[in-house]
């Protein structure tokens, strides 16, 4: 039986509130390796996104959008984590990681089709190696351990997939309150089990809707990584530079054969849960003030500016790129069309399937079955 | 040209919303995502960020104001430049904007003909410009929109029993398969050939829909074709009369008014407030009946009903004088014990349930309380009970026993800690004495407001006021 040591309840971090970087004997080195360009992309996905998600909350307001989950506040934990890793990685999202969809090159309308009801998905998992964002609650870490399963057993028999690499690792995203869910349970032990390459990314946002996190776990989330038999460490999410770091220490070690790992990145959820939630009625103006002074882009930025990496022409270069991503989301989403309902069928098994077939065939017949009723219409 | 912001539905299915607060006025220059007012919802205060630029041209909605979603709440007018509103624009603008067509399914390519059907459904815009709302916003969300059917729809889908083991069949067989079926009498093909009225008439009739010809449209079994066999089976003359029990509309809609709704509200402020405890107790008042017998023999309650409710009420009196709790109101910080009884008797009437009171029900001889109690009745079958006589109640008595029930948990009239219920008299084998004799029993039982009264003290009272009806003498002492 291996022994693993709990993790340290304070959360690793580089890069203070007040935007003054600390070294640290493990995880500087991570930072000191990446060149001014990533650095400055960092805060450009993070401005691109907070913006991104603002739009979204105002097309939802004006009745343009079924419902939007806000990710504002985990702009650093979302980028931080999607960038330490490949683009050839597999990521399993929850339906609040649109930093990190955008980052891997997700459009706008690709993402919004499900907010607006007009997809199941917009977007290819495989073409992006990002699947399907998840509504039903950690259901998602099961269908990571499964895909990381996967891996191994192509990589045991050498039948991975052309292009991918055999160091391939699935990045499970998980809030706080999906822990409590069984399926995270059951994820955690497979993967332990089976000693799969696999990073848990628990976004801690201190809110699970309306439950508090101290209501979910009485010990610090990462804690849980040990009683399966893993590494768990915890990070300041708000900290973009530290995620970025926790995360590729942990992605190196998991692509060295380590087994999964767990990250628990503390942040805040800034927003409601989603635009159906009133966080006022379960939350002090307090508390989240006080997290709003921990801003993750704030911080980055004063550190950037410090350091010379950005100045006031980069930084209004990237807020106008915020404008016209935020005008094409508008432009997007107000000119989907609607999902055409046959389709439904050919996206239920991989290969033909008779039942799936006749039932497409019944619904043709019967829509065909009504009668026009405008001039120079289809017959 | 103006647009108008319609209320969107902010939440998921909410219907309604009240407007808070303007935070602009007509004649207002506005930006695409300025904050225009703040509404409440059932779930919480929101503020709406406006979709267009322009003037504002009118606030439809003045503030306090409660509209549902899909109606108009502000008009602006456009401002000039804004180019990217139009929808003809937006097409072009969006199709730049993606990027790689062939990584998803976006809908790039020409439409279908079948997309274009799909959008001849869809809402379309009147003369206004319209901003494709999902929900609320812009013409009604999900507007019902019937066309006539040229055809029947062939439902044939539910024989699956020969489906699913091949892979890579054509797309058509919905119809390839469809000429054999109509010959097998499966269970698929009875669904299909009959509907569910038309089966249920032929079971009624003891008939196999299976067997029966159809004479319907596309080989469809009609009522005629059941009715037809039935006779032919029979071989009687007369076809079975068939009676419906349910004659009439099919669902009514009845406007809640009066007494029934105070009734609900009673009940249900009581019901979730109050956690109601019940305990029973049979009672053998075969004594209880002869003094009934006895007293109505006398002349001086001539014309008084004297029921059993009578003594259930003199032994309420007795045994909440030994048990105050149960004659109290609870008031979460303390309740108040009352040196008095006002006694409440349910009644029903054409009206509906009424609660008059017979207040300082303790100062009443059994006389005057019969009297009061024959009074208090008529009035309340009259509809002559004031809502003055149904307030102030402590102790309140049903007798179920009348409508001929023996166990019952009421509900606790407002502010009250105790109900008696009365089941009704039967003559029942009892055991006295080791012999089993015939003996007029009762049940007595009640509701109890149990954060006052616990099982052991309604039982305690219970078992007090049954002892009292087992023993009506005890009313000497």
């Amino acid at each position: 039986m291996s022994d693993i040591r709990l993790a340290d309840p304070t959360p690793v971090q580089l890069l203070a509130e007040d935007g003054t970087l600390t070294e640290h004997p493990v995880f500087s080195q991570y930072i000191e390796a990446l060149d001014d360009e990533v650095l400055r992309e960092l805060y450009r996905h993070m401005v691109l996104e907070r913006r991104f998600d603002a739009e979204a909350t105002s097309l939802q307001r004006q009745g343009m959008l079924a419902l939007w989950v806000p990710a504002l506040g985990q702009e650093a934990a979302q980028i931080g984590a999607i960038a330490a890793l490949e683009q050839t990685d597999r990521v399993f999202p929850t339906y609040r990681e649109h930093a990190m969809a955008l980052y891997r090159g997700i459009t706008p309308e690709e993402l919004m089709g499900t907010f607006r009801a007009t997809r199941h998905t917009g977007w290819d998992p495989h073409a992006f190696n990002f699947n399907a964002y998840s509504v039903v609650l950690a259901s998602q870490v099961m269908h990571a351990a499964g895909w990381a399963m996967g891996i191994k057993q192509d990589v045991a028999t050498g039948t991975l997939g052309e292009g991918r690499p055999d160091d391939e690792l699935v990045l499970a995203c998980l809030g706080d309150g999906a822990t409590s869910q069984g399926d995270a349970h059951e994820s955690m032990v497979f993967a332990s089990s089976y000693e799969l390459p696999m990073l848990y990314f628990i976004q801690n946002n201190h809110w699970a809707i309306s439950v508090p996190q101290e209501t979910q776990s009485r010990v610090p989330l990462a804690h849980r990584a040990a009683g399966y038999g893993f590494e768990g460490m915890r990070v300041d999410g708000n900290d973009v530079l530290a995620t970025f770091a926790v995360t590729r220490y942990m992605a190196e070690q998991i692509r060295a054969g380590s087994g999964p790992k767990l990250v628990e990145a503390v942040t805040y959820r800034i927003g409601a849960h989603t635009t159906a939630d009133d966080p006022t009625k379960y939350r002090t103006s307090e508390e989240l003030d006080a997290w709003k002074s921990r801003d993750p882009i704030a911080r980055y930025r004063t550190w950037l500016e410090s350091r010379s990496i950005i100045d006031a022409a980069y930084t209004e270069q990237v807020d106008q790129e915020a404008a016209e991503l935020a005008k094409q989301l508008r432009i997007a989403v107000r000119s989907m069309e609607s999902v055409q309902l046959e389709r439904v069928f050919d996206t239920v098994y991989a290969e033909p399937h008779r039942q799936v077939e006749t039932e497409k065939a019944w619904l043709k017949d019967y829509e065909a079955g009504f009668a026009e009723e405008e001039e120079g219409a289809d017959t | 040209m103006s647009q108008t912001f319609n209320l969107p539905d902010v939440g998921e299915g909410l219907t309604e919303a009240e407007i808070v607060s303007w935070r602009v006025s007509q004649g207002d220059t506005v930006d695409v995502n300025d904050v225009v007012c703040e509404i409440e919802t059932a779930k919480s205060l929101v503020e709406l960020p406006v979709p267009f630029a322009g003037t504002v041209q009118e606030l439809v909605a003045s503030e306090g104001e409660t509209i549902e979603v899909g109606q108009p709440l502000i008009r602006i007018s456009e401002a000039s430049g804004e180019a990217e509103q139009r929808p003809a624009s937006e097409k072009e603008n969006a199709e730049k904007f993606s990027s790689d067509p062939a990584a998803a399914d976006t809908p790039k390519d020409s439409p279908t003909q079948e997309q274009k059907r799909g959008e001849d459904r869809s809402p379309k815009g009147s003369g206004e410009e319209q901003n494709q709302a999902l929900v609320g916003s812009g013409p009604k969300a999900d507007a019902p929109k019937a066309r006539p059917r040229t055809r029947p729809a062939a439902l044939d889908l539910v024989d699956v029993s020969d489906v699913g083991l091949s892979h890579g069949t054509s797309g058509d067989n919905g119809r390839s398969s469809h000429e054999s079926r109509l010959s097998n009498h499966s269970a698929a093909d009875v669904v299909r050939r009959a509907a569910p009225p038309v089966r249920a008439l032929a079971k009624r009739f003891g008939l196999d829909v299976a067997q029966l010809i159809g004479t319907g449209h596309e080989g469809r079994i009609t009522r005629q074709d059941v009715e037809a066999q039935a006779h032919q089976t029979s071989g009687s003359t007369q076809s079975p009369e068939v009676v419906s029990l349910y004659e009439g509309p099919r669902e009514e809609q009845v406007k809640v008014r009066g007494v029934r709704k105070a009734t609900a509200l009673n009940v249900s402020a009581s019901a979730s407030e109050v956690p109601h405890v019940s305990v029973f107790k049979e009672v053998d008042i075969t004594r209880t009946m002869e003094l009934r017998t006895a007293l109505r023999n006398d002349p001086s309650y001539k014309n008084l009903n004297v029921s059993p409710m009578l003594f259930a009420a003199q032994a309420i009196i007795r045994a909440a004088r030994k048990n105050p709790q149960v004659n109290a109101t609870w008031h979460d910080s303390h309740y108040t014990l009352c040196n008095y009884v006002n006694l409440g008797i349910a009644a029903a009437t054409p009206r509906g349930l009424v609660v008059p009171v017979i207040h300082d029900a303790q100062a009443y001889t059994t006389q005057g309380l019969a009297a009061a109690l024959t009074a208090l009745t008529a009035e309340a079958r009259e509809g002559k009970t004031t809502p003055a006589q149904m307030q102030g109640g402590t102790v309140s008595i049903t007798n179920i026993g009348s409508l001929g029930l023996d166990f019952g948990t009421p509900i606790l009239p407002p502010g009250q800690a105790s109900i008696v219920v009365l089941g009704a008299v039967r003559t029942k084998p009892w055991v006295v004495e080791g012999q089993i004799v015939p003996r007029q029993i009762m049940t007595i039982g009640g509701s109890f407001d149990h954060r006052l009264i616990d099982g052991d003290l309604a039982g305690a009272f219970i078992s007090e006021v049954a002892s009292i009806m087992e023993q009506p003498g005890l009313l000497m002492t």
